[in-house]
């Protein structure tokens, strides 16, 4: 052993006001226990975070893909602009009122595209700060943070605002921002008040399409002809979540939607496998045996109640705390009663 | 105590509590709190909450509970006091602490908190609700309460200590420099006296006498909550004079066995008797079949009178939650042997405070109260810390001179009441900022590294009257202002009226 590796205290306050060489330093290394500690979540909370951020908040576009398709798209767009050029120039060539005219379409044109383009991204930036209220809402109730929660509470009722059936939760909400009420408490109050009702229509609209699906399954003549159908309604069905809970997706914020919804369901999928895949097993056993296609209409059913409780989790602008995430055997008890 | 009494001990608790659970759905809730710690204001202010929530007075009115479910929910249907269940027992004297509050016959400027109790008394309350089931039929609760003087509470740790035990430990707590003087009297005439000497009732009666002034005096001085058992030495009741209240601390030595008829036979035989007849039945009554508890703890008192009280109050609120039995319920345990599987510490007369500080107030009572904590969390049962007001007398609002504001809470102190030079009359109203409490909670505890000097440490709590309450049309009181008390009952209660 050398010298200089004999064994010695250094002293932490001493460390922090020198600042000579050949004094000693202390680092602090990460306690990796304290890390994993404040990892540990609820499951079913970080499946809905990690799902928002593949989609919906998932901030860069700058992958090779998004490079080809952003290349690609400019070079189709330069492709029109030139072809609009040469448009406008030959009908100025046969006459003045057509150039006149062309001029004017294209110019309306445009407007129209960046209206579009513009709502495009409202509807994107919106869909984010939902999200990002739902991940500021788990954090304040974890920590009972009464100024945050205010905060949010605020951010949420202007979410609502167009809404004239929630004027009552949201003045309740005001008022009480008021008054001395827990960070924790106001969080779940606004819950139980504003996003409950919420709650009951997503629900009515996943019911209304599970069932339509399921019907149109067993009676449809083609194969063909249902899984169109079974798209259309879960694509539907997604967007009408989102409204519901004051989202306003386009068509690029549907996508990003939609890939949410993909993660929230396969990263779900393991840890439902306890109770709805197992029924959906048994329950496809069963009323396949009454008949082939009332099992597959089933089976399409529940899988678009999976969807819609997926779109559901990712969409709430709160996690789920004062009332338990709904089940497909809640949403769709129809479902599971044809079989007996 | 022999294994066969407390064999029966038990089983008198069990038999007690196999009758309660089929009479229906009911609950016991404890209220613990030393004296002075507003366990009778709580009371008061729960009943008249839980009473008149439902009524058709407040139906117009803003939701005074709104965190509080069942009824934020609209479930709630009805609120009564019914006749409670043991005869022996008086009633809590709910109508005669809601006119001291509001004012005895309407009149404002007499309104004053309750008095400090000096007896048991106790209430049944029947509340009405709907299940939040798709079934939503009618159910109720009935919920047990008593109210008792918050010494007594003190009695409960000696059911684990023997004579020699005791006597040690209370000579030990009057040797700090503080005591020694207060208890001069009392050590000189108890040390003189040899514990195995005859004996003597008259020594006796002057041991008992001495011991009780020195226990006053004890509660009179700064160190108010302080661990002073036997209770009912300072609160007797209706036991004054008889022998089981004729006993005091001896000089006894550890391992020694004294012969019958020596002094500290004598005193043992009457300690343990104290123990048979006063605190068992009292703990077997009230607090043996306890299903939640809230225990409320005056921290700004203690924190107004140093951190000597401070460390006080810690040991004596740990001694006193030794005694109860926590855990998870189960249906077994619900059938038999009750336990408590809620406790909510609650720092009361939070309204002293603005509450920007609470976090702060809430820090220190869960610091205070640590040990406890670790113990009932350790065995299952759910904990929650809050500061809390059951009435609320102030306002909050900001008061300063020049560009210094500073956050005060506004009510009207009682007369008497005085910071610095000021000494209020009870009738003028004043905004007061009681000080700065430390981000750091334990830094007021005298022990530790970080401990405040006694200038940084400058609290001043002054105590605020009642607030005047506002009335319907037809002249009666409708609830008081409180603060927290909805997320108390949630807490408590809001689980079983679902």
């Amino acid at each position: 052993m050398s010298a200089d590796r004999k064994p010695r205290a250094f002293r932490l306050d001493e460390a922090e006001t020198i600042e000579s060489s050949g004094v000693p330093f202390i680092e602090m290394t990460p306690d990796p226990y304290e890390a994993e500690a404040l990892a540990a979540a609820d499951p079913e909370e970080q499946a809905v975070e990690v799902a928002q951020k593949r989609g919906v908040v998932a901030q860069t576009l700058i992958s090779w893909g998004g490079l080809f398709w952003s290349a690609a798209g400019g070079l189709l767009s330069l492709a029109i602009g030139l072809w609009l050029t040469h448009l406008v120039d030959d009908l100025f060539a046969r006459s003045l009122t057509f150039g006149v005219i062309g001029l004017v379409l294209a110019a309306l044109a445009v407007i129209a595209l960046l209206v579009m383009a513009g709502r495009e991204l409202f509807g994107i930036a919106r869909q984010r700060r939902i999200a990002e209220l739902h991940i500021g809402f788990a954090d304040a109730r974890a920590r009972d943070d009464t100024a945050k929660a205010r905060k949010l509470i605020k951010e949420l009722a202007a979410l609502y605002a167009a809404r004239p059936e929630s004027a009552r939760a949201r003045a309740h909400l005001a008022e009480l921002s008021q008054d001395i009420v827990d960070g924790r408490d106001l969080i779940d109050i606004a819950e139980r008040t504003l996003i409950e009702a919420l709650d009951r229509e997503a629900q009515r609209e996943i019911a209304q399409a599970a069932k339509r699906v399921s019907v149109v399954t067993t009676i449809a003549p083609r194969a063909f002809i249902d899984i169109l159908f079974v798209a259309a309604q879960a694509i539907r069905l997604m967007r009408r979540i989102a409204e519901i809970y004051g989202g306003r997706p386009g068509f690029l914020g549907f996508l990003k939607l939609a890939r949410s919804v993909g993660a929230h369901l396969t990263i779900t999928a393991g840890m439902a496998a306890g109770d709805s895949l197992l029924q959906q097993a048994v329950g496809h056993g069963l009323a396949a045996k009454v008949s082939a296609r009332l099992g597959e209409g089933v089976m399409n059913g529940l899988l678009t109640t999976r969807v819609g409780l997926s779109a559901m989790a990712v969409c709430r602008p709160m996690p789920f705390s004062t009332s338990r995430a709904p089940g497909v055997r809640d949403v769709a008890p129809f479902l599971f009663s044809a079989e007996k | 105590m022999s294994s066969l009494s407390d064999l029966f001990f038990e089983a008198r608790i069990a038999a007690q509590n196999l009758a309660d659970y089929v009479r229906g759905p009911s609950l016991r809730l404890g209220v613990t709190g030393l004296s002075r710690s507003g366990k009778t204001v709580f009371l008061t202010a729960l009943i008249q909450h839980l009473t008149s929530a439902a009524s058709p007075a407040m139906r117009l009115k803003k939701n005074p509970l709104p965190v509080f479910r069942v009824h934020a929910e609209g479930r709630l249907s009805g609120g009564h006091l019914e006749p409670q269940p043991d005869d022996a027992v008086p009633r809590f004297a709910f109508e005669d602490h809601i006119s001291a509050l509001t004012g005895p016959g309407g009149d404002i400027d007499a309104r004053h908190w309750p008095e400090s109790t000096r007896r048991i008394s106790e209430f049944r309350l029947r509340l009405d609700f709907e299940a939040a089931n798709k079934r939503r039929r009618p159910q109720s609760l009935t919920i047990d309460i008593v109210d008792y003087p918050g010494e007594w509470l003190l009695d409960l740790p000696l059911l684990g200590k023997t004579f020699g035990q005791w006597s040690r430990e209370t000579l030990a707590a009057s040797e700090t420099p503080a005591r020694l003087k207060i208890a001069a009297d009392w050590r000189n005439f108890t040390l003189a006296q040899s514990p195995a000497g005859p004996a003597d009732e008259e020594k006796a009666r002057r041991a008992a006498e001495l011991f009780t002034v020195y226990l006053r005096a004890c509660r009179a001085d700064d160190f108010g909550f302080s661990t002073l058992p036997p209770g009912r030495f300072l609160m007797p009741g209706d036991l004054e004079g008889s022998p089981a209240l004729t006993f005091a601390p001896l000089a006894v030595e550890e391992g020694v066995s004294y012969e019958p008829g020596s002094f500290a036979a004598m005193m043992e035989r009457r300690y343990e008797s104290y123990k048979t007849h006063v605190v068992q039945p009292f703990f077997r009554d009230h607090f043996a079949r306890i299903d939640r508890q809230i225990v409320l703890v005056d921290a700004l008192a203690a924190l107004n009178a140093g951190p000597a009280a401070v460390r006080d109050l810690e040991t004596a609120i740990t001694e006193v939650l030794m005694a109860f039995r926590t855990g998870k319920r189960s249906f077994l345990s619900a059938l038999f042997r009750p336990r408590v599987d809620k406790i909510l510490f609650a720092a009361t007369k939070a309204d002293h405070l603005h509450h920007e500080s609470h976090d702060r107030l809430e820090a220190i009572l869960r610091h205070l109260t640590a040990r406890a904590i670790l113990r009932a969390e350790d065995v299952g049962a759910a904990i929650d810390v809050i500061a809390l007001a059951s009435v609320r007398a102030t306002r909050e609002g900001r008061a300063g001179r020049g560009d210094q504001a500073l956050e005060a809470v506004i009510g009207t102190p009682m007369a008497g009441e005085k910071i610095g030079a000021d000494i209020f009359d009870g009738r003028t109203e004043a905004a007061i900022f009681p000080g700065e409490l430390p981000l750091d909670p334990k830094a007021v505890f005298r022990d530790s590294a970080k401990s405040l000097t006694p200038e940084e440490m400058d609290y001043r709590f002054v105590r605020f009257r009642p607030p005047v309450a506002t009335r319907n049309d037809a002249g009666a009181p409708l609830p008081l202002p409180h603060i927290r008390l909805d997320r108390a009952l949630q807490f408590l209660i809001g689980d079983r009226l679902v």
